[in-house]
């Protein structure tokens, strides 16, 4: 019963209590290696039912360098609402080196900056998984090969800590896309095709949202 | 080698917890490494030793309370068999002084004072007795303020520690095996470093001193960086803009290391800096 009065109280304290459904909104983090199009995914969710952005995409690796989110966001399926907040993060890396900043253009001095940003992203983004996150869209790069360290080392931590996690393989709309590879990769889990950017599959996309994390 | 509070300057000793819930006098979150500053180490471990000693206080208790009881008993039934309310007394008081002392950390008083106390009450005096509470009573509380300020006498830790395995063996075992041990590991490490430091000024002013101090500091350095790797990195800088992360360390630990590969030093972000950053 205090357990369920203190629930109660933190319910409350949310500005999401404002809204009639009497739950919080889940805290839905978009994780994924670098370059994946995770911030183009929040983007695109966040255009669809809100209207804003969630912030600046890029082709350079690491423009993500902290987390950002976006918050109540709702999503109607079947007649279902679905509230979400959505924490885009940076990109997951076990290394960053700024020279591979230098090809995008970049003086030295801000490559290094970039990639010490990166890397408190990161340190950043592993904190807000072990503390701060309800569920987990896993944003893979699906013309890149899906068995990394880093991969499997998040799918584990978001396995044993039992979050509901959907796989999306993203950028089908380039060619080398390869939707079987990944789902090899991560059998125990769905796989879902989209390409972020146009706009591809998204229905399945919210679908799954709706279905994972309603 | 301590820690210190990058916003204030507060120092925290070489392995003390204190600081992972934050800054106790400025609230700050961030902290830097000095490798150098050995000699402000050393008036700083007293509190850590003091700490590390606090959870293992129960068994401690009771194995240096019972030891003690059962000494003083023996010794009083010896020494005075008329008697027996001054022993039943004096056996109280000694619990009593062993508690305290061993919760202070300093195991020695606890072991020199016992003997003492049994021996006065050996005279069966009714007025010795309360000296004997007195003077265990003053050790406790050098001990405590150094805990609370972090300042005073570290040698008399470690060496009190050491003393009383030898005088007194079983009570020894008892009280101060364990954190004997932690605190002659910690004096052997300071007394080596500040031994380097002092060498060098003690016999000449500086000729000797800077052809065998590079080469013995430096394997120091490196394997006490090593040892810090392969501990708590979980950022490891390679080079300026360089970096490797260990991602299961960063997911396990509250706060994240950022460590430089030059001169040792490094940052400590707790997170509690995020939270509040972030909202």
């Amino acid at each position: 019963m205090g357990l369920f009065a203190e629930l109660r109280d933190s319910i409350s304290r949310v500005s999401a209590s404002l809204f009639a459904d009497d739950s919080e909104p889940k805290r839905i983090g978009i994780y994924g290696p670098p370059n994946a199009g995770k911030t183009t995914l929040a983007n695109r969710i966040a255009r669809d039912w809100t209207g804003d952005a969630v912030g600046p995409e890029s082709h350079i690796p690491h423009e993500t360098r902290r987390a950002r989110r976006k918050e109540n966001v709702e999503i109607k399926r079947d007649g279902k609402t679905v509230n979400i907040d959505i924490v885009d993060t940076p990109g997951v890396t076990t290394k960053v080196d700024y020279s591979e900043f230098l090809e995008h253009d970049m003086e030295k001095d801000e490559a290094v900056r970039r990639s010490r940003e990166a890397t408190e992203g990161v340190a950043e983004a592993m904190h807000w998984l072990r503390e701060d996150v309800d569920g987990v869209i896993y944003v893979l790069d699906s013309t890149e090969d899906p068995f990394t360290q880093v991969n499997t080392m998040l799918i584990g931590i978001i396995e044993s800590r039992d979050l509901p996690v959907l796989i999306l393989a993203n950028k089908t709309d380039l060619e080398g896309s390869n939707i079987q590879r990944v789902s090899n990769a991560f059998p125990q889990h769905e796989t879902i095709p989209l390409s972020a950017l146009e706009g591809e599959n998204m229905d399945e996309v919210y679908e799954k949202i709706a279905e994972y994390f309603g | 080698m301590p820690h210190q509070c990058t916003n204030c300057g507060h120092v925290f000793a070489d392995g003390s917890k204190e600081m992972l819930s934050g800054c106790p006098d400025c609230g700050g979150n961030k902290f830097q490494y000095h490798p150098g500053d050995v000699a402000e180490s050393e008036p700083a471990d007293p509190p850590a030793d003091a700490d590390a000693d606090s959870p293992e206080l129960p068994e401690r208790e009771g194995g240096s309370v019972a030891g003690a009881v059962g000494r003083a008993a023996n010794k009083v039934r010896d020494a005075v068999t008329s008697d027996p309310d001054p022993a039943a007394r004096t056996t109280g008081d000694d619990a009593d002084t062993t508690d305290t002392a061993s919760t202070a950390g300093a195991a020695d008083t606890s072991a020199a004072d016992s003997p003492s106390a049994t021996d006065t009450s050996g005279t069966a005096d009714a007025s010795s007795s309360p000296d004997v509470e007195a003077d265990p009573s003053a050790p406790e509380t050098e001990a405590s303020e150094a805990v609370d300020e972090s300042d005073p006498s570290s040698p008399d830790a470690p060496e009190t520690g050491g003393a009383p395995s030898g005088d007194e063996p079983a009570e020894g075992i008892d009280a101060s095996t364990e954190t004997g041990d932690e605190d002659a590991a910690q004096a052997d490490a300071r007394s080596s470093v500040v031994d380097k430091d002092s060498l060098p000024d003690a016999p000449s002013d500086g000729r000797v001193v800077k052809e065998p101090d590079d080469p013995e500091d430096r394997p120091d350095l490196d394997d006490l960086r090593q040892e810090l790797n392969d501990q708590f990195e979980s950022i490891r800088i390679v080079a300026p803009g360089q970096y490797e992360l260990n991602l299961m360390e960063l997911y396990d630990r509250q706060e994240y290391i950022i460590a430089l590969q030059e001169d040792g030093q490094y940052v400590i972000e707790v997170p509690d800096a995020w939270e509040t950053d972030d909202e």
